[in-house]
């Protein structure tokens, strides 16, 4: 019975033994998901947030999207004069001899004129009312390339004077035959009062991180600045972690600071390429200011491997 | 039974450690884990290749009779730092400040503003013995700090080397890389017509200044080659009789036949260390390498096939020879031990190798390719990876490497009545540019760096 219970234990034992140490022999690598804050509440809780208070300021009615400001066009007046409207001289009385046969025709005459003088009274009535909206149309056209023409001319002075071709009167007007003369198709949308934002969605998320396009935003920037000495041996290790701390309008509010250090003879110089392309790109003043708590520290790998080759 | 109840109560005993041990586990994994505060985290791995913007005022002459060596140093500076690819001097036109002093900082703003990431000043001065000084300071824009402040003694037609002397200087602290300003060019000048060409040595500084013959051109001469170590250049030359090779003290200007051979050598290179020479011994129709110690004349065969071998050339570290062989039929680049052994073949593209020149650095070979009806300039790892073309044409030949391994410099023929010109290109097939000569010039070897 002793001996029974003791190789029992020890058999026991020794499996166990022999369990944990060859089957923890490879911890099993997943990679991290990234971490999302998560609240946990109660439905109570929840039904009352999303409750809403009869006492509240009503939330206002979304704004159609407005472009433009809109021209004041003059309001119908309601009360319009009846314009004088010409004389009816119906069929029957140009024919007052009217043969007793036709007499049965008569009433058909009489319809029939009236028809044929009801469409000339509607034809007359388009004309004399002014045409608000090709009115407004002549006047968008005309604004439009005003606007165009002013921001054409603010970039070309920054630009060196390039050499001019020759020119040739002759080609110009060529040139000009075959503009297209027609009016533009897209009109821009107008209203009362300029409002860009769509309709749907806040303009302030409630998002504590950046969006990926703020971040590729971000990036491209950065990839921008980044002079990086090129045909360096041994790239390979040559990478460079920065810690950056913005103020609020995005200039840096402290000297940023390399995090690694490497045995690379070459670190040194790419470390400085990797100060000078954050102090060149500062101020980076695309950030949104709303979610200023996600990007007050930043940390920036600046890894070149993988533009070397060869 | 006591021995069981003893088991049973330790066994209890155990079970009560085990409870308690799993509980305490249990509430020190239920306790939050503190997060470390959860920065953005951005990687970057694009960036743009560009010449660094730097500016480069005339340095300051103490008095106005210094003030033209001093533009001088400056426009050698400039000339030297935008012809490496590697900088951008910004027009002086677009300076903001105007007053350059080497004693006070400079008003970084104004800098910024012309986006100049890097900036040098320096001053002259000229010594009551008619010695110069020069200070310069390399200043870093954006960080508003100073990288490097230094000043050199020279004689007054010294002038050049001090100003390549700090384009090194510059060029080491911006792109971490050692210079290569400081340094001369020996190469093969060519006059007279296409079928009668006199063929003089000829040394100059890297950027075409200050040239000077060395051989009055009676004789036909090839392929010149610097030494390491000493101001010794060996080349061959068409004698009397067989061609040979030479080795020509710069200095003193004294000529020796190296080694007494019956035929034809040629093709000869320093090894590392300057103490020996490895050229290529013709026999019959065989050609085959030797070395042949400087100081005790003794020679040593190094291959021994029927094919031809010939321009052997050291690795960096003295341990490797690399030359071309025709024993597999065409013409191809293979390596050996200094010693001499089996030779592994590495070059295995379309079109047949020659000059092989295994770089300072020890990472790159370079060669001239044939194939397809043009020559081209080309490197690739000694281990036969990597092959790349760096430039192509009719006639390009002979690269030379310079000290830091970077630019390779070579000749162009463009066929013709014209002759061939020296040019050089970056390692990264980028920036190729054209060396001013007095007149036509192949065959051109760089010396290493002079300090």
């Amino acid at each position: 019975m002793k001996m029974g219970l003791t190789i029992s234990v020890v058999a026991h034992a020794a499996v166990l033994l022999w369990a944990v140490v060859s089957f923890g022999a490879r911890p099993y690598n997943a990679t991290p998901p990234d971490s999302l804050p998560i609240d946990i509440i109660s439905v109570a809780e929840f039904s009352q947030m999303v409750a809403g208070s009869k006492t509240a300021a009503k939330a206002p009615a979304p704004k159609p999207l407005v472009e433009k400001v809109a021209e004041r066009k003059p309001a119908d007046n309601p009360a319009a004069k009846v314009a004088e409207k010409p004389e009816i001289i119906t069929a029957s009385a140009l024919m007052p001899e009217s043969q007793p046969a036709p007499k049965m025709s008569e009433p058909k005459p009489a319809p029939q004129a009236k028809p044929e003088s009801k469409p000339q009274e509607v034809e007359k009535k388009p004309d004399p009312k002014p045409d608000p909206i090709a009115d407004a149309l002549k006047k968008d056209d005309s604004k439009k390339p005003e606007a165009k023409k002013e921001e054409a001319k603010v970039p070309t002075p920054k630009k060196p004077p390039e050499p001019q071709p020759k020119f040739d009167p002759k080609q110009i007007e060529q040139r000009l035959a075959l503009l297209d003369k027609r009016d533009a198709q897209r009109r821009a949308a107008t209203g009362e009062t300029f409002s860009p934002t769509p309709t749907l969605g806040a303009s302030t998320g409630n998002a504590p991180r950046l969006s990926q396009n703020e971040l590729d935003a971000l990036r491209a920037r950065l990839a921008q600045c980044w002079n990086l000495p090129a045909g360096a041996a041994d790239a390979k290790d040559l990478n460079v972690e920065v810690q950056m701390l913005l103020k609020q309008d995005g200039s840096l509010s402290a000297e940023p600071k390399v995090l690694n250090r490497s045995a690379n003879p070459f670190f040194q110089v790419a470390a400085e390429s990797a100060l000078r392309a954050i102090r060149t790109c500062a101020p980076f003043n695309f950030l949104p200011v709303a979610k200023y708590e996600a990007w007050k520290d930043i940390e920036i790998n600046f890894n070149p491997q993988y533009m070397f080759r060869s | 039974m006591l021995k069981s109840d003893s088991a049973l109560s330790c066994l209890v005993l155990n079970r009560r450690a085990l409870l308690v041990g799993t509980a305490a586990c249990a509430t020190a994994l239920a306790m939050p884990i503190r997060h470390a505060a959860a920065a953005v985290r951005l990687d970057v791995t694009q960036g743009t290749i560009q010449p660094l913007p730097i500016a480069l005022p005339d340095f300051v002459g103490a008095t106005p009779a210094d003030g033209d060596a001093a533009r001088g140093m400056s426009q050698v500076i400039t000339a030297n730092l935008r012809r490496s690819g590697l900088f951008a001097p910004i027009d002086p036109a677009a300076y903001i400040e105007k007053v350059f002093g080497v004693d006070a900082a400079p008003r970084f703003e104004d800098w910024r503003a012309i986006n100049a990431q890097a900036l040098v000043t320096g001053r002259l001065t000229r010594q009551g013995d008619g010695r110069f000084k020069v200070e310069f300071r390399l200043w870093d824009v954006f960080a508003g700090q100073q990288l490097i402040g230094q000043q050199y003694f020279s004689p007054a037609d010294n002038w050049r080397r001090i100003a390549h002397i700090i384009s090194d200087a510059i060029y080491e602290r911006l792109t971490g890389e050692k210079g290569y300003f400081d340094t001369r060019i020996v190469f093969i000048d060519e006059t007279g017509p296409k079928e009668r060409r006199v063929k003089r040595l000829a040394i100059m500084d890297q950027d075409g200044a200050s040239v000077r013959y060395l051989t009055r051109g009676d004789d036909l001469v090839l392929t010149p080659r610097f030494s390491p170590s000493t101001q010794e250049i060996t080349y061959m030359s068409y004698g009397q009789g067989d061609p040979r090779v030479f080795l020509l003290n710069i200095e003193t200007g004294q000529r020796e036949i190296v080694g007494n051979f019956p035929g034809m050598t040629f093709a000869p290179r320093f090894s590392p260390d300057g103490q020996r020479i490895v050229m290529s011994l013709q026999q019959g129709g065989n050609s085959n390498i030797f070395a042949m110690d400087l100081r005790s004349k003794t020679t040593t065969r190094l291959t021994d096939t029927p094919a031809i071998d010939t321009a052997p050339s050291y690795s960096p570290d003295g341990a490797r020879i690399c030359f071309e062989s025709d024993r597999g039929g065409s013409q191809q680049i293979y390596v050996m031990t200094a010693s001499g052994g089996a030779a592994q073949r590495i070059s295995f593209g379309e079109g047949s190798y020659s000059t092989p020149v295994w770089s300072p650095r020890g990472d790159y070979i370079a060669f001239t390719k044939r194939g397809r009806g043009s020559f081209g300039i080309g490197v690739l790892r000694p281990d036969g990876q990597g092959e790349r073309l760096l430039t192509e044409g009719y006639h390009n030949e002979g690269p030379t490497w310079a000290p830091n391994g970077r630019v390779l410099m070579f000749f162009r023929d463009p066929g013709g009545s014209a002759g061939p010109a020296l040019y050089t290109v970056d390692i990264t097939g980028r920036n190729e540019q054209r060396i001013p000569t007095p007149s036509y010039a192949s065959d051109p070897a760089w010396s290493p760096l002079l300090s």
